[in-house]
């Protein structure tokens, strides 16, 4: 069984950071995964993306062209991506920047407003924490424990006093009542 | 076993050669390889190691060949376009057996090209831009413990055999992370005491040099670079192989593709096809022999690749006719999904295509 996720958002807003605790998540929940930045040009337009690959067996394609759930931080990379998710997949969207709109009738929506929740604890950047809380809600192989060592993992010793803002932020996401699906 | 832990395929290039004993790193930076050169510019200097960042590639090479001819561990790193302007520097390195490490994490090509991921430099990493008869030898990892261990490798086989060794990667591994352990670096140390030029003090002197006095001696040089070519064809020769016992059909690939072309064959299985897989390790020297044998038994070959058909001539050399050999591909850009290459696969045997360009 495998599975693709694409975290995409504005430079700045902690898409790559985010996409790396969810692939050091899945590894420590046992899964086989990689992890693929966009590294060209596109990085220099101002959207960012990564796309995070999980598996059971050796992961297939790295760079895959449709998509099991998107999370998109920003309306550009809504209006980007909308089109590859599979059908029956999921986008997960940052309602504060995002229009709350159901284009398409065969795949699952699920709106969040991540920035105004980071912003209600006094950062915005913590936008991409709280659509990892999200996430953990919808994968059952992730969990706090899981997540807290993955922030652990991923934050250099110079970052490490920021784990604790960073969890708040998930914890955020993950109480259900942030999310309109 | 070290513990795993989520690694950039470039840094893990980087890291593994410091740990395979690297003592002189030379480059100049190019997406998408440009991590390796960024990491060690810092852990070389940690470790009182050697790092130049190189006016040029052509500098970086000839650099590389100054350190190996003292008997330093040495390489660089670069990426196709740029790997075009070493290559009088590997026909000359070649020429003097150095034991020169080369990383290329391949991007599209011809020209300039741009930086995405694609496969088009088989024919350069195998065959060379170089002049005169020479034959690198080239290892094409497909994960990022790969990129690892056959760094490893190529340290050992650039030592061992007194020949340039590349590792051909690609964009997507350089860039890609993935959970992978470094471990120890697994090889015995070899000696170049015989042969370094290390300052003749109590000894005769020594030259490197690979330009021969007469046609006999050029003659005689070149014949001894092949025999120790078919020595590592005979001990190193290295490919994966998955149930090709009773295969109908085998796709080769090799590098970051031998992945997809692992799902595929579980895809078609699944649907009752007898597919089999070989992914060679080594592209140079390349499994010619084991592909020759299972086309005993196997009448369908079909060769997978991220350019317009290069690794495909080998194959179909290997196979020698006693099989049908087809190509699915497409020539860069987003590499080749499952999917296309199972439709590409029944495509070829319901004969709607010769070969399937996607």
């Amino acid at each position: 069984m495998e599975k693709n996720y694409i975290i995409a958002g504005f430079g700045g807003q902690g898409v790559l950071f985010a996409g790396k605790v969810l692939a050091n998540a899945f590894m420590l929940a046992g899964k086989n995964v990689t992890w693929y930045p966009c590294y060209g040009a596109e990085m220099r337009g101002g959207t960012v993306n990564c796309e995070i690959v999980v598996s059971d067996e050796e992961v297939s394609s790295v760079h895959k062209q449709d998509v099991d759930c998107v999370i998109a931080l920003n309306q550009l990379s809504f209006d980007r991506f909308i089109s590859k998710v599979k059908k029956g997949g999921t986008i997960i969207c940052n309602s504060s920047l995002v229009e709350e709109a159901r284009p398409r009738t065969d795949i699952n929506y699920v709106f969040a407003p991540m920035t105004d929740k980071a912003i209600s604890m006094g950062n915005h950047k913590l936008a991409n924490m709280v659509s990892l809380g999200v996430v953990s809600n919808i994968e059952t192989t992730l969990n706090v424990a899981i997540m807290e060592k993955a922030v652990d993992m991923v934050l250099p010793e110079s970052r490490k006093k920021l784990a604790k803002s960073n969890m708040d932020a998930l914890m955020l996401g993950i109480d259900k009542q942030t999310t309109v699906c | 076993m070290a513990e795993k832990q989520l690694l950039k395929g470039n840094y893990a290039i980087a890291e593994a050669a410091v740990k395979a004993g690297c003592e002189c790193y030379f480059g100049y930076p190019i997406t998408p390889q440009t991590e390796i050169g960024e990491y060690l510019s810092g852990r070389m200097h940690e470790l009182g190691r050697g790092y130049v960042c190189a006016e040029s590639e052509l500098a970086a090479i000839n650099m590389v060949i100054g350190a190996t001819s003292t008997g330093a561990k040495a390489m660089t790193s670069s990426s196709s376009c740029a790997v075009a302007l070493m290559q009088e520097g590997l026909s000359y390195a070649c020429a003097d057996e150095l034991p020169v490490v080369l990383v290329n994490v391949m991007r599209a090509g011809p020209g300039l090209g741009y930086i995405y991921p694609a496969q088009g430099d088989y024919f350069q990493a195998v065959y060379g831009g170089g002049n005169g008869d020479y034959k690198l030898t080239v290892l094409a990892p497909s994960t990022v413990q790969e990129c690892i261990d056959l760094t490893y490798r190529a340290f050992y086989l650039a030592q061992k055999y007194r020949n340039p060794t590349m590792v051909l990667a690609d964009g997507l591994l350089g860039q890609m992370m993935e959970p992978a352990s470094f471990g120890e670096y697994p090889y015995p140390e070899i000696d170049n005491s015989s042969w370094a030029l290390t300052g003749a003090k109590g000894r005769e002197g020594r030259a490197i040099y690979s330009c021969a006095r007469d046609e006999d001696a050029q003659n005689n040089h070149i014949r001894h670079l092949f025999q120790k070519y078919d020595l590592i064809a005979k001990e190193e020769t290295d490919w994966e192989e998955m149930n090709t016992e009773d295969a109908d059909i085998i796709i080769v690939a090799f590098g970051s593709m031998g992945r997809n072309i692992k799902a595929t064959m579980r895809e078609l299985r699944a649907k009752g096809l007898k597919v089999g897989i070989l992914r060679p390790i080594t592209l140079s020297p390349f499994p010619s022999n084991r592909l020759n044998e299972l086309a005993d038994k196997c009448k369908q070959f079909i060769v997978v690749e991220m350019n317009m058909g290069q690794m495909i001539k080998d194959v179909k050399l290997a196979v020698n006719g006693k099989a049908k050999v087809d190509l699915i591909n497409r020539p860069v850009g987003q590499w080749l999904s499952v999917e296309e290459i199972a439709d590409g696969v029944q495509k070829i045997l319901n004969k709607e295509v010769a070969y399937a360009s996607i």
